[in-house]
């Protein structure tokens, strides 16, 4: 039996035009990464000052039953999108057709504007290893993960972003720094930019380099949402991305110079581990809600 | 196996702990350069943090599904988890299949093995079938309510699954620190999902068992009760025929029984 390749996968009507900046037109302001924690709260309780839902599809595909049935009451609320974990697009193996059948029909599900997945690799061959694996910084790495990104808004039917990811060990010589290696994935793929400011934080303390040098040299016309989470140092000295605490004050100050450069973009606040009551994380969306008001007034200001 | 640096990293992550010798001859057998394999040895502190992130992604996914199977496996579940991921890995993209894959792989070593108790592959299964049958997809209830009838098949819910144990394993505590032995005796179990999402349990009859499993396989209603009545060994008396009727009331009244099947050309 032959495996069915990705590339034969009928193109999807595009429910949005390109560039994916243009897709940002239904979402702004503040969301939350959904967490099964909360989700009967969201979906019953009373309306809450969250502007949208980021959802992991993977959590929600290939099953029935009755996290399905709520995300899709949460649709009625609130608005959706799709961040997926598994999509490995970086892997020497071309992408799962399976999966990304699936994946479609789920953005159709959700209504999602966009897309995004992370820059790295999950899989190795059939093997799924279920972690965000750093990509060598490599010429051929850039060429094969751009040109997947460029076809995904065809076969997802809505634009396409990648995500920076946090990266302890770079898996041997860099050909390229990090700056350039996602530059140039951007540039040849025309894929939007979802800038994990934690992330770029915790990659500067890990290797040494100015955060917002590095964010400033992004090109940042390709960003179409910003990611905070928090994270953890060992006593080695390594930060680890743990999305398991509150945000780092510095982090905030990166996010809020982040949105001085882009303009308004819409902020997800990431939690995954210690997850603490909704109320908890409302007060924490409210700090970003305060920070990416103060961004746009300045940004608009600046340009007036 | 995958080649270069991505097979490198597989290994790192499902294989054994490696020192760095011993990583570095595995960069030569993958074929990564002799300075990539330096670069990569000179962090080999943090790589191991990939190790830790993917074993505790996958153990969190298998103690949120077979908690008191591992409790009682102990050092032993240790020891299976590193052969999976070293012989076979998770192949699936998502978490909650993992362990159903775990157990695909486990199961005949588990039996061939005197020191696994000989019901805790029933009771892993038994375990996993929560989470597999709260995710089962199942059809939109398209039939049109009618009355049943003998000369066609019935309408089963999808989200559901008919096991059969040779321990009454779904009688044990849902305590993880209880070790009480499940009595041996045959056991056939109709794992469901009712409408309201809860994953229920009903323990079948043999005579309910083989109604069940016919009807599953598609034959029609008189037929499945008589050959289910003639496996068990009884006659069709009033007695076994009430018997069925009252038992199709009952997985009717779950929201198991959905009506009569109607034929595909029909819907």
């Amino acid at each position: 039996m032959t495996q069915e390749s990705w590339k034969t996968l009928p193109k999807a009507p595009t429910l949005l035009p390109e560039p994916a900046v243009a897709a940002l037109a239904p979402l702004g302001g503040v969301g939350l990464g959904l967490r099964w924690d909360f989700l009967d709260e969201v979906v019953e309780g009373e309306k809450l000052p969250i502007d949208f839902f980021e959802v992991s599809p993977e959590n929600y595909m290939r099953r029935g039953g009755y996290y399905p049935e709520q995300l899709e009451r949460l649709r009625g609320r609130y608005p959706l999108v799709t961040h997926g974990l598994t999509l490995s697009i970086g892997a020497e193996a071309e992408p799962d057709a399976a999966y990304l059948r699936e994946l479609r029909a789920e953005i159709e599900r959700t209504k999602s504007p966009f897309h995004s997945d992370h820059l790295c690799f999950s899989s190795a061959g059939a093997r799924s290893l279920h972690e965000l694996l750093p990509l060598q910084q490599s010429r051929k790495n850039l060429e094969r993960v751009a040109e997947r990104a460029r076809r995904m808004s065809d076969v997802l039917g809505v634009p396409f972003a990648l995500e920076n990811i946090t990266y302890y060990v770079h898996p041997g010589r860099a050909e390229m720094p990090e700056l350039e290696f996602l530059n140039g994935v951007l540039d040849k793929s025309g894929a939007g930019l979802l800038l994990d400011v934690n992330n770029v934080y915790v990659n500067a303390k890990n290797h040494d380099f100015d955060a917002r040098a590095f964010i400033a040299a992004l090109d940042l016309s390709r960003v179409v949402e910003l990611h905070v989470a928090g994270h953890s140092q060992r006593p080695s000295g390594l930060v680890l991305d743990t999305h398991g605490a509150k945000v780092a004050d510095p982090v905030l100050e990166l996010l809020g110079y982040t949105l001085s450069l882009t303009g308004p973009r819409p902020v997800v606040l990431e939690r995954d581990n210690d997850i603490p009551a909704l109320s908890e994380l409302l007060r924490e969306l409210q700090t970003l809600r305060n920070i990416y008001d103060d961004a746009a007034r300045s940004y608009h200001a600046a340009r007036a | 196996m995958p080649q270069g640096l991505e097979g490198v990293f597989a290994e790192l992550v499902l294989g054994p702990a490696l020192s760095q010798p011993e990583l570095l001859a595995l960069c030569e057998k993958l074929g990564v350069s002799s300075a990539d394999a330096a670069a990569l040895g000179e962090s080999s502190e943090r790589l191991h943090v990939y190790r830790e992130l993917v074993r505790s992604n996958l153990r969190e996914a298998m103690q949120l599904s077979i908690p008191r199977s591992m409790a009682r496996l102990g050092p032993l579940f240790d020891e299976y988890f590193d052969r999976f991921l070293q012989e076979r890995a998770p192949r699936t993209h998502y978490l909650r299949d993992v362990t159903p894959e775990l157990l695909g792989f486990c199961a005949p070593l588990w039996t061939a093995d005197p020191r696994v108790p000989s019901y805790l592959p029933e009771l892993a299964r038994h375990e996993s079938l929560h989470i597999e049958v709260s995710a089962l997809q199942a059809l939109p209830r398209g039939h049109v309510a009618a009355p049943l009838s003998l000369e066609q098949g019935v309408q089963l819910g999808a989200a559901l699954k008919l096991v059969h144990y040779r321990h009454a394993v779904h009688e044990l505590p849902d305590d993880e620190a209880d070790r009480s032995v499940p009595e041996a005796r045959p056991v056939s179990l109709l794992v469901y999902r009712s409408p309201e999402h809860e994953v229920r349990y009903l323990e079948l009859t043999p005579l309910a068992r083989g109604i069940v499993e016919r009807l599953l396989s598609g034959e029609a209603l008189g037929s499945a009760v008589q050959g289910a009545a003639a496996a068990a060994g009884a006659t069709l008396t009033e007695a076994v025929l009430s018997g069925a009727a009252q038992l199709l009331a009952d997985l009717a009244e779950r929201g198991v029984v959905w009506g009569p099947k109607v034929p595909q050309a029909e819907r």
